[in-house]
């Protein structure tokens, strides 16, 4: 285990804003690898019938992609890493020594894809269409595209590994990684294929809804526009769903039993019905938007461009908000907790304590006395829950604990992972450091009591 | 040495597969691709000025050629800020496997203004593009066009401050309290004299970079772009003169406020011999410079003569940095091998002994109700004859309800029954039969 000096984000707590950064990252990248495919595919159309406005009109989805791709997606994407770095320094230090190589091998396709896309932005205006040059330009997009999409496939082997990491641990002490079966993990493959029509599909709305845009005085090239990505969007529909169902079978029994909570909050349990209603409705209201545009290019009102890209867009985030929530309690399934504690470490923490481990500690709370118990349980907390809570905002333990006395939040404490809150790690320490845990926690609603 | 707050290493492999060779590759690696990371910055910060700069010139002398050369130089502040943020990923991933220790924890004291460089560098980068693609549309709006400029620019200044801070940081472990923040680091007279190194070395690097583009723009069939092909020659040189001169001076200073510990290793693995070089061939480099300064046909030799004097001091600098990287992390690096070493040892017996004692325990007895109470976390808020969260099954059954009125609370609870506590969840995940057998058995309690 290894202990790192305390970063910790008052109110809004660390999932916050990491989820911040990521879904942005989501939405742009994947607008990025889609429209690098789609884009690639509306030159080929535009040169081949030498059809001057399709081939403005896809300069300018390109531009859009350009600016959004290079300032938001790729800096969302190292932000990321920079995110985890300081929030869960632990999880990303272990991918990162399992994924090194492979994530080196991303980095020189990233450059591949870079440079192709400078080039292909760069030189448009100087290779028109019509000329013997624009040939030769049109193969820097089909380079781009598919060095984006070589860059999606090896991430997303692993966020695959997060969920599903297989044997990869050949030995537990000292831990040695298997490297082969860590990148072919069970759901590298169906998650990869689920994510590329993800991206068409998403990349197509966008295009729809920026070609409704940029041809509002242009009736003929906004229904050829229109109708060229809406097919992509409606190609990419059955795979989308053959290989989510293939993905959804990777996943394990127990993340399985989560989704219902994981998809937007807890009251879903209660309710989960509910949860499928309201995936229900963004279904429908994107196929009804998606529809109006494709089949009334016309005369479709900007609600339907704004209505679909709402829909997708929210779909998208369920999705991902799902996915990150069911791996709970792991930050790496069956190897690490979410809060950075290996599960093979727990007997040593358990035994010795949490404190015993810990460097960034004062030295006046490593002793548990009766008088610095509740500083002591503070910085247990800091330590062990502070990665999913905070003490009065989102997800506030405070309120969590609220009209419980210490022998109640002692007792509850020791059952953290039980199956009525199966996403919790375990409570990682010895009885000494619970009771300071439980002591600190209750003087939260000291004051709100009488 | 002893420092005294030092992580553990990870403990999982450094993926080398245990070769020195790949740790070899690992080094080069890091050395070259921070390398050729910080000559886009350099470029970044300096043409991005520079563009600013004479776009101001421009409007105000109502130049056409200075407001060509402003435009100019918005290309490679295109490439330099995309290319120099991805050539800065390859950095960052090695010095996170090769130093994770170090480097976490240095910007996590600095945080949250680490996150700085993600959001403040988007921030930035969209200035920028609106500052180039607007060129034409502001014309007639000159203060507003330039406002965009100076802001993006004055944002891409920050952001080393933010990197410095943490680079200085994590390789000065000695410096480490239990409150050492962002704000101390910044202030501190290492941290200041490294900046003022590298904002100098940013300019020099520029203009250097001016002498080989204006060198190629001379060549334009545009006779405005021609006229700015000079001007960027001439303001190349003594962009490059005088940062060189005055780092003649900062270097030292940046050198001798490391701690006393590292510049000893430093000298006695003879590192210094870079410096000799690096400044032997600066000054050539300045030498050539100063011949040729009041002459307006550099010509090619001499221009790459300079250019290929200057990158052997910016690869000599590149090398003695890591000399330096290394003179200060190795003790640090290796006592936290030993710290992570001890503590898997210490679990390895743990966890063996936990495996040990729960193969000797009993299994204990249990009745159905009280295994179905634990499948389904009944457990995290009740006991049979304490209160906790919930009441004790002991006082429920108190209440005289009827199984099936039991039943039906685990479902759909109802709180007012039960005023002194917070509401319960229901608890639609419980199989019908285990909650027949559960309230049978709190039935039986009383
Ligand atoms: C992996 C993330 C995670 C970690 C780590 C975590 N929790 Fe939680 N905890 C949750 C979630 C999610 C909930 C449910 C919130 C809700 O009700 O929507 C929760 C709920 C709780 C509750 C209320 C349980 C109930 O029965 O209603 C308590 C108490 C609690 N946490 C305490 C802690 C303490 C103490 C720690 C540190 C030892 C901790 N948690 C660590 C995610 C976490
Ligand atoms: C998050 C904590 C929690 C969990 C988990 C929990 N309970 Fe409760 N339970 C309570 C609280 C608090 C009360 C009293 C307030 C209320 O009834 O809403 C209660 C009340 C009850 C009552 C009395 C209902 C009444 O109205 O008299 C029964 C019976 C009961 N629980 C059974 C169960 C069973 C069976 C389970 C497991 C499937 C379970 N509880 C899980 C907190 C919990």
């Amino acid at each position: 285990m290894f202990d790192f000096p305390i970063f910790s984000m008052p109110l809004f707590g660390h999932r916050f804003i990491f989820a911040f950064d990521a879904i942005v990252h989501v939405f742009v990248s994947h607008a990025a690898v889609g429209g690098s495919i789609v884009l690639a595919f509306a030159q080929y159309f535009a040169i081949k019938n030498n059809d001057k406005k399709f081939d403005e009109l896809t300069y300018k989805v390109l531009f859009t992609l350009f600016i959004l791709a290079t300032a938001v997606g790729a800096l969302t994407g190292i932000g990321i890493w920079v995110h985890v770095n300081i929030i869960n320094p632990a999880a990303i230090g272990a991918l990162l020594r399992v994924f090194f190589w492979k994530w080196f091998v991303e980095w020189i396709v990233f450059n591949v894809e870079m440079i192709l896309l400078l080039m292909f932005f760069l030189t448009w205006k100087s290779k028109p269409i019509g000329t013997p040059a624009k040939a030769g330009h049109f193969k820097l997009v089909v380079g781009y595209a598919v060095a984006s999409w070589l860059t999606m496939a090896i991430i997303t082997a692993i966020l695959g590994f997060q969920m599903t990491p297989g044997n990869w641990l050949a030995s537990e002490f000292p831990a040695k990684p298997d490297y082969v079966a860590s990148l072919m993990n069970p759901s590298w493959i169906p998650s990869l294929g689920f994510r590329t029509f993800f991206a068409i599909l998403w990349a197509s709305a966008g295009a729809m809804v920026l070609t409704w845009f940029f041809t509002k005085d242009d009736a003929e090239t906004r229904q050829k526009g229109i109708r060229f990505f809406g097919k992509f969007l409606y190609a990419s529909v059955i795979p989308l769903l053959v290989f989510g169902y293939w993905y959804y079978l990777q996943f394990p029994q127990a993340a399985k039993d989560l989704f219902s909570v994981g998809a937007v909050t807890r009251r879903f349990a209660v309710d989960p019905q509910l949860a499928v209603q309201i995936t229900l409705g963004l279904v429908a209201l994107a196929v009804v938007s998606s529809a109006y545009l494709f089949f009334r290019p016309t005369k479709a009102p900007m609600l339907a461009a704004i209505g679909l890209l709402v829909a997708s867009g929210t779909l998208i985030g369920e999705f991902e908000r799902v996915r990150e929530f069911v791996r709970k309690p792991y930050i790496i399934y069956g190897y690490m907790y979410a809060n950075g504690i290996r599960v093979q470490d727990m007997p040593l923490i358990n035994k010795e304590g949490y404190l015993k481990q810990a460097v960034f500690l004062p030295d006046e709370l490593r002793k548990i006395t009766p008088e610095n118990k509740v500083k002591v349980g503070e910085q247990l907390y800091l330590f062990e829950c502070r990665y999913c809570h905070t003490v009065n905002g989102i997800n506030s333990v405070k309120t969590r604990v609220k009209g419980w006395d210490e022998a109640t939040i002692y007792h509850r404490i020791g059952q953290l992972n039980s199956p009525a809150t199966p996403y919790m790690p375990p409570f990682a320490g010895t009885d000494e450091e619970r009771a300071a845990l439980a002591a600190y926690l209750v003087t939260l609603n000291a004051d709100s009591k009488h | 040495m002893q420092f005294n707050f030092i992580p553990n290493d990870l403990p999982l492999p450094i993926p080398t597969g245990g070769l020195e060779a790949v740790d070899v590759v690992l080094t080069v690696l890091l050395v070259v691709a921070w390398l050729v990371h910080i000559l886009f910055i350099n470029v970044l910060l300096g043409a991005s000025t520079g563009s600013v700069y004479f776009n101001k010139r421009g409007a105000r002398e109502n130049n056409p050629v200075f407001d060509r050369v402003a435009y100019l130089l918005t290309t490679p502040v295109t490439i330099c800020e995309n290319m120099g943020a991805l050539w800065g990923v390859a950095p960052l991933l090695l010095i996170s496997v090769m130093f994770t220790p170090l480097f976490y924890a240095a910007a996590i004291m600095n945080s949250p203004q680490w996150l700085h460089i993600i959001y403040g560098n988007i921030a930035a980068f969209l200035l920028s593009y609106l500052y180039k693609y607007t060129w034409h549309k502001l014309e007639h709006r000159k203060s507003l066009h330039l406002a965009i400029g100076t802001a993006a620019v004055a944002l891409f200044l920050t952001l080393p401050l933010v990197f410095m801070a943490t680079v200085q940081l994590y390789m000065t472990p000695t410096t480490w309290t239990l409150n050492t923040h962002f704000w101390d680091a910044l202030f501190r007279a290492d941290t200041f004299f490294r900046l003022v190194h590298f904002y100098l070395a940013s300019f020099a690097v520029t203009g250097l970079f001016m002498m080989i583009y204006g060198t190629a723009k001379r060549k334009s069939d545009d006779e405005v772009t021609r006229q700015a092909g000079d001007v960027l020659v001439n303001t190349g040189k003594s962009w490059f003169l005088l940062p060189t001169v005055l780092n003649l001076f900062a270097g030292p200073l940046v050198l001798f406020h490391f701690p006393s510990y590292g510049i000893e290793n430093f000298f006695n693995a003879g590192w210094y011999w870079l410096i000799i070089l690096g400044v032997v061939s600066i000054l050539g480099a300045a030498y050539l410079t100063i011949k040729d300064f009041f002459n307006p046909d550099l010509s090619k030799g001499k221009l790459w003569s300079i250019v290929g004097l200057a990158f052997i001091t910016v690869l000599s600098m590149a090398t003695l940095r890591h000399g330096m990287r290394l003179s200060l992390t190795s003790e640090a690096m290796a006592q936290s091998k030993a710290q992570s070493d001890d503590f898997v040892a210490r679990s390895k017996a743990a966890s063996e002994e936990a495996k040990n004692a729960q193969k000797a325990a009993a299994v204990a007895t249990l009745s159905p109700a009280e295994v179905a109470l634990e499948k389904n976390g009944c457990l995290a808020c009740h006991s049979a004859d304490q209160k906790l969260v919930g009441p004790a099954y002991k006082d429920v059954a108190q209440k005289g309800y009827s199984d099936e009125q039991i039943v039906a609370l685990i479902y759909a609870p109802k709180p007012e029954n039960w005023p002194d506590f917070i509401p319960m969840p229901p608890q639609p995940q419980l199989p019908k039969e285990d909650a027949a057998i559960i309230a049978k058995w709190i039935n039986g309690l009383k």
